[in-house]
């Protein structure tokens, strides 16, 4: 609000400028300001190093970082695109773009770059953004998969190997399952009794793992690792058997072992994990590449990252890719062409590597990444073998995506939270769902 | 003279409402252009099982708020005007509440509540989920929406006592009554002008109750069933919200809006026609 304000203020103090004639010269008036939008602090500050040289070869254009939070970035982006208050360019995901390509609000980037431009970037992210053979945004940063960040003193206080981590099978069968017991041992109650031990009161003050309602670094992996589907094609299949069978495990490990937090603070909290985790309250935390640097700025005690536990089908992750777009609606379409080139060039996108803020997706500037890691004496090694090792699971997608999770999202928190079945509330949330997307 | 008062009145109350009328006849996305649709938005909501959770989880939250503050706000009231030592120091305690943005209130509240690490359950000493719980959900939001309003209902009532002429309770004393005598049968009837404002304001604010909802529980906990799913604390205004801008059915909020105010303009009318009846005493 108080920017629009500001906006409208600066509007209103220009035309006055304007009328009295005290305009500033024309050298001013030829700078074009193109604003860009992301959801990402972290990768923001990397965007302001890129954008500063960017502006030093290119003087007659400003670029202008704008943060939009997570929590409100999908619906700012609606109804700011439908009131043409939308900024030049923004980042969207795999989830959300569809709608936006569908109804002619993204820069056609075949177009505008050309086809070749596509030639440097990751595959795997040019194909999630290419819809009916167009290509709608200029890849960005690249997700890798899904791996397991533990904090050292824990799991050697329980006797616990990185070896023994990276070795880890979950399953359905309990004959075969090696992973909740190796959970049960590292949670512990207030008085430092281990779930393991019959004596523990029921309540973890520290967790042994992070299972909770989080689609991209549990729910997905969890249900790809044991040969299961999310969706096929844009509709939704929830009640595959063998998706039914990965969320009994981990709503039982949940609500029965007890190696996580409750849903009832998760559900509503996403960053509890994460908190917890950096709290030295959690021994494993499976997450993404997006919350390294988090991690290594923010953890006080000695961490490492091993593979995602194997599943009945082998380690399956999810990938995801993110991309900046271009509003088709705005009347600075020459200077959005200059961004979107740079920010797709190997110098433009390498300052999201530098910083070790994200993958970037320009693949000759990966190294970039890489070296920043290796330098800091992390291996970010698992969340790259991980995608190599089998096809991950599809990433969330459709036209109508967003309708689909209002409709299954307040489902899946109560089958979380236990109070609902899971077989009966992942049918529940599949009907659901699918209506909502055809309605 | 009025022309510019006006104006206002028209561009930011009297417009807006048209447009949400307008609307509630079209379907929109905000992406695809508007559609007209005729009445199908309204045969739409109108058999939705979860419009009607809405309205039932508004009227349980004006039941519980309404009579709650409105007590606490005049014994809060009857104590303040009584010339006690602190008296100020409570005053200004008590507005606080009101004064301060809701949606930030709601935030502290989340943390306060929360199950694991929150500074309630930290205090008794158990582990209780008061949001996540399907039966403490609703009462525990009513608590803290009743918190926030009590102060500003406050102000009201002891303007409304401080205003009472020192003459008529010294008759009432003289004639033998009582505290208790002189609270029900010359206090009470004497704030009566005071009571119907609070009344409507508060009824209106509280079926208008978003912020603190949104803040601390999003709608839920849900009840799922095969006909829909129901959130426990989701009022109208919160169901507005979602169906606008989360599903981006911008003709079915609409009409949801238009069936709340087509309420909140029966239940003031009725309101007034209640205590419009009554004796009003003119102290001047």
């Amino acid at each position: 609000m108080a920017q629009r304000f500001l906006s409208f203020a600066a509007v209103i103090a220009a035309s006055a400028l304007a009328l009295t004639g005290c305009a500033a010269g024309d050298a001013e008036d030829e700078k074009t300001t193109v604003s860009f939008r992301l959801w990402d602090s972290t990768v923001a500050s990397a965007y302001e190093e890129s954008f500063a040289a960017f502006e030093k070869e290119n003087p007659d254009i400003d670029v202008k970082v704008n943060i939009v939070g997570w929590g409100d970035y999908w619906t700012k982006l609606r109804t700011d695109v439908a009131g043409k208050t939308m900024d030049d360019l923004f980042w969207v995901n795999n989830s959300y773009f569809g709608a936006y390509a569908d109804s002619g609000n993204l820069v056609n980037i075949d177009s505008a770059l050309g086809k070749d431009a596509r030639e440097g970037w990751q595959d795997s992210v040019v194909d999630q953004f290419t819809r009916d053979d167009t290509l709608w945004g200029v890849p960005q940063l690249y997700d890798a998969g899904v791996a397991v960040y533990y904090n050292k003193d824990l799991i050697e206080a329980a006797g616990v190997t990185p070896e023994a981590l990276a070795d880890l099978s979950w399953s359905p069968d309990p004959a075969a399952d090696t992973y909740l017991p190796v959970a049960k041992s590292l949670t512990r109650d207030s008085a430092g009794v281990p779930a393991t031990d019959p004596a523990f009161n029921g309540t973890a003050a520290q967790y042994g793992t992070n299972i909770a309602y989080d689609t991209q670094a549990i729910t997905l992996p969890f249900i790809g690792s044991n040969g299961g589907v999310y969706q096929i094609g844009d509709s939704f299949a929830f009640s595959d058997p063998k998706t039914v069978e990965a969320f009994q495990y981990l709503v039982s490990a949940i609500n029965t072992a007890k190696v996580a937090p409750s849903a009832a603070d998760t559900n509503t909290n996403s960053d509890f994990s994460r908190d917890a985790f950096l709290q030295g309250k959690m021994a494993m935390f499976q997450s993404g590449l997006y919350n390294l640097k988090n991690v290594a700025d923010g953890a006080q005690f000695d961490w490492g990252v091993a593979p995602m536990p194997k599943g009945p089908a082998g380690r399956v992750t999810v990938t995801n890719g993110v991309v900046v777009a271009g509003n088709a609606a705005s009347d600075k379409q020459d200077a959005i062409a200059e961004v979107l080139t740079w920010l797709g060039s190997e110098e433009g996108n390498s300052y999201l590597g530098k910083t070790g803020a994200a993958v970037p997706a320009v693949e000759s500037a990966q190294a970039d990444y890489f070296d920043y890691w290796e330098g800091k004496g992390v291996s970010v090694d698992p969340f790259f073998d991980v995608v190599e090792g089998a096809p991950p699971i599809p990433a969330p997608t459709g036209a109508n995506y967003g309708k689909g999770f209002e409709a299954f999202d307040p489902i899946f928190q109560e089958i979380f939270k236990g109070t609902l079945d899971p077989k009966v509330g992942l049918k529940q949330a599949e009907d659901a769902a699918n209506a909502a997307i055809s309605g | 003279m009025l022309a510019p008062s006006l104006f206002g009145l028209a561009a930011f109350l009297v417009l807006p409402i048209l447009v949400v009328l307008w609307l509630s006849f079209q379907s929109w996305d905000l992406l695809s252009p508007i559609t007209p649709v005729g009445g199908a938005n309204y045969a739409d909501v109108l058999s939705d099982p979860t419009f009607y959770n809405s309205l039932a989880v508004t009227l349980f939250f004006v039941v519980i708020v309404i009579p709650v503050q409105t007590a606490l706000g005049m014994i809060a009231a009857s104590l303040l005007t009584r010339g006690l030592p602190g008296s100020l120091f409570f005053r200004t305690i008590y507005i606080l509440p009101w004064v301060c943005a809701p949606l930030a209130l709601g935030i502290v509240w989340r943390w306060i509540l929360a199950p694991s690490d929150g500074l309630l359950n930290d205090l008794i000493g158990s582990r209780i989920e008061w949001l996540a719980d399907p039966a403490l959900a609703l009462p525990s939001v009513a608590a803290v929406v009743v918190w926030s309003n009590v102060g500003y209902i406050t102000l009201f009532f002891m303007a409304g006592l401080l205003n009472i002429p020192q003459h008529i309770l010294d008759a009432a004393s003289i004639d033998g009554a009582g505290p208790i005598a002189t609270f029900f049968r010359i206090k009470l009837p004497l704030l009566r002008p005071t009571t119907f404002f609070v009344l409507v304001t508060s009824i209106i604010s509280v079926f208008q109750l978003f912020d603190q909802i949104y803040a601390l529980t999003g709608g839920g906990p849900f009840v799922v069933t095969d006909a829909g799913t129901y959130g426990r604390t989701d009022v109208v205004a919160s169901r507005i919200y979602s169906e606008a801008f989360a599903t981006f059915d911008l003709g079915r909020a609409a009409v949801m809006a238009v069936v709340l105010l087509v309420l909140l303009v029966v239940l003031t009318i009725g309101q007034q026609l209640y205590f419009g009846k009554r004796t009003t005493y003119d102290l001047s």
